[in-house]
């Protein structure tokens, strides 16, 4: 075969007492084979016997080159990387023997003091191992044969991942077969308790493959996964599944409601400044109370308009807290129906404190516990106002 | 040392004998071969030395044709085809009949076929050959790989990459030694169309074996072999048939390496 011709024995020497066997009788003299002695070239070659001599096969020549460059490429890096360690001690007057990572980053931070946003994109000095990414070794041995079984996939660690999977899924099977003809069918085994993580994403895969994939692999990567952990005995293989799986960042913060504080009499209250537009309302709600409202010292007839004083009742309306608490608020600056705002707002806040987490949802949906952030539109130049434009002359 | 070549060939020269007495089925000769002595064999001629220790002179150097009966692949269903429409016209003459519609393989014409494509799969193993499965089907994936990894040789059962054999510098990021044989367990991919693999390893120079259906096209295939290549049981079968021959090839092997 064409292929085979490229390669060729192996050298001889390390197979001398094998070859000395077969060979070294004068009644087997084929000469293709060169050893250390000297053997008489009569006698026809075998078939599959080169005639070439020593060299490896192309494929191997090929990659011995390639990895040469590679190493003394990262050699060099990392003889510059040392020697600019020990530079950059010399300059910050530190000792260059204990001058770690940490330090270097200080030192490039105070030489090459940089204004650009990313950090990516600063100026940065590391161990060459850091910066390079990391390389497959050789693939395969002298003769060019590859050493792992799936290596004409071009992918193997991915596909070897697939095989494995594969594999487990059929060991479940098989152990819940067991299970079944046991007839502890009833016990329901233990499930996989997969919330509050998430598949870890494709460039973590790749790195940990060290292959790229394309985002159809990994889509089906995941859905086999996923299939897997849907076994009913998937929990047998928790740890296999858990180094694919990384943990969701924490929650959003859920607000908390701050505890009801007591007065001199022993009422419970609750204060609160609230904005709205300019203004500013503090409010206090007091607990076991008769529905008075008290705004800057005047009862709710503060605001002669009807719509203002639906504003300031709604919250205590929509809670059911009408009759039962006292509200004291002050309020100054804006308009009026920024003041009912604000304190509507405060009122709100303070009625936390009071009611239970239903509620309290409840409230939040209905828009209650929301700040308005909507503050007047400036004029701009070339208009009259905010939006209205000066008369639209066609000609 | 001598003895020790010698005693070499009695073992050589008597499975030379035993392998003529299978061809012939002449129990007389197989008699004779067991009598033979070791200083008889000592005056055989070097040059007959030579005929008996090249594998290339034997018909079943390996003893392939051991590994199977008819009734293996006729308990495996490798004689089922697919329906009469879809009967590719090359494969008229592998076809025995049809029965209900269903095609029928002359598992005669299989058998034969089957020793051929096994006797060179393992002559390519005993040479250090790389051999590598291919199968485009997702259900018999497993099998393949498995079959492959027991042989110690390659399997590719996945989606095929156009460039594998003929842009592989860029596909394996350099010069690599591209498979000495291709072993195909299904000549199609899921989309009932001929895999890329036939047509590549033919442009490559790579001989193939190829299991081949009855809506399959064998005339570029080196060996092909009708067959069912869709049950389960038939590419086990398969399987493990390659397998054994790829493991009697390493067995007989000399201690070198090409």
């Amino acid at each position: 075969m064409a292929v085979l011709r490229e390669l060729v024995v192996f050298p001889s020497k390390c197979f001398r007492g094998v070859r000395s066997y077969f060979f070294s009788a004068p009644l087997f003299q084929n000469g293709s084979l060169k050893l250390n002695e000297s053997v008489s070239k009569d006698g026809h070659a075998l078939d599959f016997e080169q005639s070439d001599t020593k060299k490896m096969s192309k494929a191997m020549k090929s990659y011995m080159e390639r990895a040469k460059i590679h190493d003394n490429f990262i050699k060099q890096q990392l003889h510059e990387y040392n020697i600019g360690k020990r530079h950059l001690a010399n300059m910050m007057g530190k000792d260059p023997e204990f001058f770690t990572q940490t330090d270097v980053d200080e030192a490039i931070r105070y030489l090459f003091p940089s204004g650009l946003f990313d950090p990516r994109a600063r100026p940065m000095m590391k161990h060459p191992d850091e910066i390079y990414p990391k390389r497959k070794a050789a693939e395969f041995d002298v003769n060019g044969r590859p050493y792992h079984s799936l290596f004409y996939t071009s992918k193997p660690n991915y596909y070897t991942l697939m095989h494995d999977l594969a594999v487990k899924f059929k060991q479940l099977d098989r152990h819940e077969d067991k299970i079944i003809s046991r007839g502890i069918q009833n016990q329901k085994p233990t499930e996989l308790f997969l919330f509050g993580s998430e598949w870890i994403p494709k460039q973590k895969i790749e790195n940990v493959l060290l292959e790229s994939l394309t985002d159809a692999q990994y889509v089906n990567l995941i859905k086999t996964f996923e299939r897997f952990s849907q076994h009913p005995y998937s929990v047998i293989e928790k740890d296999f599944i858990m180094q694919f799986r990384r943990q969701l960042a924490a929650q959003v913060e859920i607000q908390q409601v701050p505890e009801l504080m007591r007065d001199e009499s022993g009422r419970p209250y609750m204060t609160y400044n609230a904005r709205r537009k300019t203004s500013n309302a503090t409010v206090k709600v007091i607990g076991q109370g008769t529905g008075v409202i008290s705004i800057n010292e005047t009862d709710i007839h503060f605001f002669q308009r009807e719509q203002d004083k639906k504003q300031i009742i709604f919250p205590l309306q929509f809670s059911d807290m009408l009759g039962k608490v006292d509200v004291v608020a002050t309020v100054d600056g804006c308009g009026t129906s920024a003041q009912s705002g604000a304190i509507r707002l405060g009122i709100s806040m303070c009625l936390r404190s009071f009611v239970n987490a239903e509620t309290i949802e409840r409230m939040r949906l209905a828009g209650l516990l929301s700040f308005d952030p909507r503050t007047r539109e400036r004029k701009k130049p070339g208009q009259a106002g905010a939006r209205k434009k000066f008369t639209w002359k066609k000609r | 040392m001598i003895r020790t070549i010698a005693n070499r060939f009695k073992w050589n020269a008597a499975r030379y004998f035993t392998q003529t007495c299978s061809i012939n089925s002449d129990a007389s000769l197989c008699q004779n071969a067991a009598s033979l002595k070791v200083d008889q064999l000592a005056d055989i001629k070097e040059s007959e030395l030579k005929e008996i220790s090249d594998p290339l002179k034997f018909p079943d150097y390996f003893g392939v044709r051991k590994l199977f009966r008819i009734k293996d692949l006729f308990d495996a269903r490798i004689h089922y085809g697919h329906k009469d429409g879809t009967l590719d016209p090359n494969m008229k003459p592998y076809i025995f009949g049809s029965r209900l519609g269903h095609l029928i393989f002359d598992l005669d014409k299989t058998a034969e076929m089957l020793q051929d494509a096994l006797n060179f799969t393992a002559h390519i193993a005993y040479r250090g050959g790389i051999i590598l499965f291919v199968s485009h089907c997702p259900q018999h994936t497993l099998t393949v790989e498995n079959a492959a990894k027991q042989a110690g040789e390659y399997a590719h059962a996945r989606e095929w990459d156009f460039h594998i054999f003929t842009n592989s510098e860029k596909v394996y990021n350099g010069v690599t030694r591209l498979p000495d044989l291709v072993i195909l367990l299904s000549t199609l991919n899921p989309q009932m169309q001929e895999h890329t693999a036939v047509k590549d390893a033919a442009k490559m120079c790579i001989p193939t074996i190829g299991i081949v259906d009855s809506n399959s096209n064998p005339n570029l295939i080196t060996y092909p072999i009708p067959g069912n290549d869709d049950s389960p049981a038939a590419v086990q079968l398969y399987c493990n048939l390659f397998r054994d021959a790829i493991l009697l090839g390493k067995s007989k092997k000399p201690m070198e390496v090409y």
